[in-house]
């Protein structure tokens, strides 16, 4: 398997199998080609939209309305770009270390099981300020755990970290339905609510924004000292770079491999908590509109940089809400989001403008 | 006979991931990754269903998925080879794609209510074996035609010319052009047929559930892609491992009869296939992958 690492150019007698900076990537400036990219994107989707006998111009409005039209929409994309900063970091921080963890779906399930879990079954006499924290760090820990499995599997039998990942994500999401239908059953089909007040406060009024933004900024914020200012993020890149160097220089790449994965699990249970307490008050079913996989999106386009991924969510989280303005004026299924982001994504892997660069070969 | 049950379920069930193993084996032999195969699946089971609901049964999905397949094979040739985009990233998003082009389109254009399936057909004579008969030789054409695509799969990859310098050029593209082969299209052609393989997984497995559903694949070419790194790309030891997943998805609808089994909630048997294929993985931890397989390739005769 190759390395993901963010990349700038080609070094100069880079290893064969470098990727190609093929004529259309390789010639023109990054701008022209980004607004290729947007060119290609706007012209695929209204084609599609028209396809389904809506007129793009209302779509426009309709996306325009949902996403970042009103004061309470603005604030949902606050919300949704939250939930895809933390899956965002999920992705980023294990890419760094060239370790592909496309479990942030998982990771989220198992932290929002984790989250509905702890603030319903936590006593009664706690103070709501400690039962609220208890509950986030538990669904970062099950997050963490969803991470641990991949990562402790990767480091000591070498198991292809894409396939336990994927599997763990059915699996997150199997125990989703289960505690729906089973755990904490409801009348409808969620879970059980959690009560009023372990819930995260509203902090924007006018708006359904909670301070579960807050907590995914903290989270932004941790993850720049990490990756930045300590030495762990030091060796999580330099196992990214190049693992057999990191280890010969006496780092212990295992245990690397396995932090990296157990940090990124645990925003990715953190998204599961922001979800749980600071948007829907329960495990709804199907609640993620792969969040998780549009997290990889937003490390891509933030080039896996902490500080980046903020922007990166609230533009992927727009095109999210977007959608859902187009559902309700339109009729047509708000999956036509999902479209619209890999359409984005897919094209700016074509032009180049999102490029990630193998320093080794396979191994 | 409960056995009987149980491995004549895992047969119809292990179809779907049988297809999709054999299209993946045919593009990690040319060194392409293919994470988008759930994905390709997803259009293929569409495609089936519009098969079904404007070209008059599942014959015409059948033909719509293969269709379908080349598309996807088409789209996917141009970003993994020619493009050269990162192959697990780019899988991902493909995969996204299709459950979100797939789910809207099935809203609106999905109309059949029809039998969907394939019709059975009980091979005559072998049919009547005790347990192997019900187990092997009691389903549908689609079935068939798989077990005997795994001697063609074996054949291609290491009986022809095409197949041996497919696999040069997984294991090292830069001598392959070297001898004076042509990478990219060698790749072109296991991209092509391996989506289109992948897409006839499709169809069975929407002709074995019966109907179309949003996200139906559910993970089963992921798990194809595990069966692929436990068979060791050997297409025989792919029907074999097929067999295991798809007998550990039967469990979950013959639990009830099962003894202890019957007691476990059906949200966590559903995990069965999941924590098998984990398992699998670990089991298969000797097994490398060729080692160009994933890295994009750019000739020196293409350089830009």
């Amino acid at each position: 398997m190759a390395t993901p690492r963010e990349a700038v150019h080609p070094a100069p007698g880079s290893p064969p199998g470098v990727p190609p900076a093929a004529s259309l990537r390789g010639r023109s400036s990054p701008l022209v080609r980004l607004l290729i990219a947007l060119a290609a994107t706007v012209a695929i989707f209204s084609a599609l939209i028209a396809a389904l006998g809506v007129n793009p111009v209302d779509a426009f409005n309709a996306f325009w309305d949902g996403s970042v039209g009103s004061k309470f929409s603005l604030g949902q994309t606050v919300m949704i770009a939250s939930l895809l900063a933390c899956t965002g970091l999920a992705a980023a921080i294990p890419f760094q270390a060239h370790l592909w963890n496309v479990g942030g779906e998982g990771q989220l399930w198992a932290g929002a099981v984790a989250a509905v879990a702890l603030a319903l079954e936590l006593p009664d006499g706690l103070p709501d300020w400690l039962a609220i924290t208890i509950t986030v760090l538990g669904a970062c820990l099950a997050g963490a755990l969803w991470g641990f499995i991949p990562g402790i599997l990767k480091a000591t039998v070498n198991a292809n970290e894409v396939i336990t990942c994927l599997m763990l994500v059915f699996i997150g999401i199997a125990l989703g339905n289960y505690a729906i239908s089973t755990l904490f059953p409801s009348q409808s089909n969620q879970t059980e609510s959690v009560p009023f007040e372990r819930l995260l406060p509203n902090i924007w009024e006018g708006t359904l924004v909670t301070a579960g933004a807050l907590l995914a900024l903290g989270a932004v914020l941790i993850a720049i000292v990490l990756m930045t200012g300590t030495s762990l993020g030091f060796q999580i890149r330099a196992v990214g770079l190049n693992r057999n160097t990191a280890r010969i220089s006496g780092m212990r790449t295992g245990r690397v491999i396995v932090l990296a994965m157990v940090i990124g699990g645990a925003f990715g249970g953190l998204a599961g908590a922001i979800a749980v307490l600071g948007i829907n008050g329960a495990v709804v079913a199907g609640f993620s509109a792969n969040f998780g996989f549009l997290g990889i999106a937003v490390a891509l386009v933030a080039r896996l940089k902490p500080l980046w991924i903020v922007p990166s969510a609230l533009l992927f989280a727009a095109l999210r809400t977007g959608s859902s303005g187009l559902q309700a004026q339109t009729g047509i299924s708000a999956t036509v989001g999902e479209i619209l982001v890999t359409v984005l994504v897919i094209m700016l892997l074509a032009v180049g403008v999102i490029r990630l660069r193998y320093a080794e070969a396979a191994q | 006979m409960i056995v009987t049950d149980v491995f004549s379920l895992g047969v119809a069930l292990m179809i779907p991931m049988l297809w999709a193993a054999y299209g993946e084996t045919l593009m990690e032999k040319a060194g392409v990754l293919n994470v988008g195969i759930e994905g390709v699946m997803l259009v293929g089971a569409f495609s089936a269903a519009l098969g079904v609901s404007y070209g008059g049964g599942i014959y015409a999905g059948l033909g719509f998925a293969i269709v379908a397949g080349l598309i996807s094979g088409a789209v996917l040739a141009l970003l993994y080879v020619r493009l050269g985009t990162d192959q697990i990233v780019t899988g991902i998003m493909f995969n996204i794609f299709a459950f979100g082009l797939t789910t809207t389109l099935a809203v609106e254009y999905v109309t059949a209510t029809r039998v969907t399936s394939f019709p059975q057909f009980e091979i005559p004579g072998l049919a009547e074996i005790p347990f192997f008969g019900d187990v092997f030789f009691s389903h549908n054409v689609l079935v068939y035609a798989a077990f005997l695509a795994a001697p063609l799969v074996f054949y291609v990859l290491h009986r022809t010319w095409y197949g041996l310098y497919a696999r040069a050029s997984s294991e090292y593209p830069r001598a392959a052009e070297a001898a004076g082969l042509d990478v990219w299209r060698l790749r072109y052609a296991a991209v092509v047929a391996g989506c289109v393989m992948t897409s006839i997984g499709g169809v069975a497995l929407f002709s074995s559930s019966g109907g179309f559903v949003s996200g139906l694949t559910d993970g089963r070419g992921f798990i194809a892609l595990a069966i692929v790194i436990l068979a060791r790309w050997n297409p025989y030891w792919i029907v074999a491992a097929s067999l295991l997943f798809g007998v550990s998805e039967a469990l979950q609808f013959q639990a009830d009869r099962l003894g202890p089994l019957g007691d476990v909630p059906p949200d966590l048997l559903v995990m069965i296939p999941y924590v098998v294929t984990i398992l699998a993985v670990v089991l298969a931890r000797a097994s490398r992958y060729p080692p160009a397989v994933g890295v994009p390739y750019r000739p020196s005769s293409k350089a830009s």
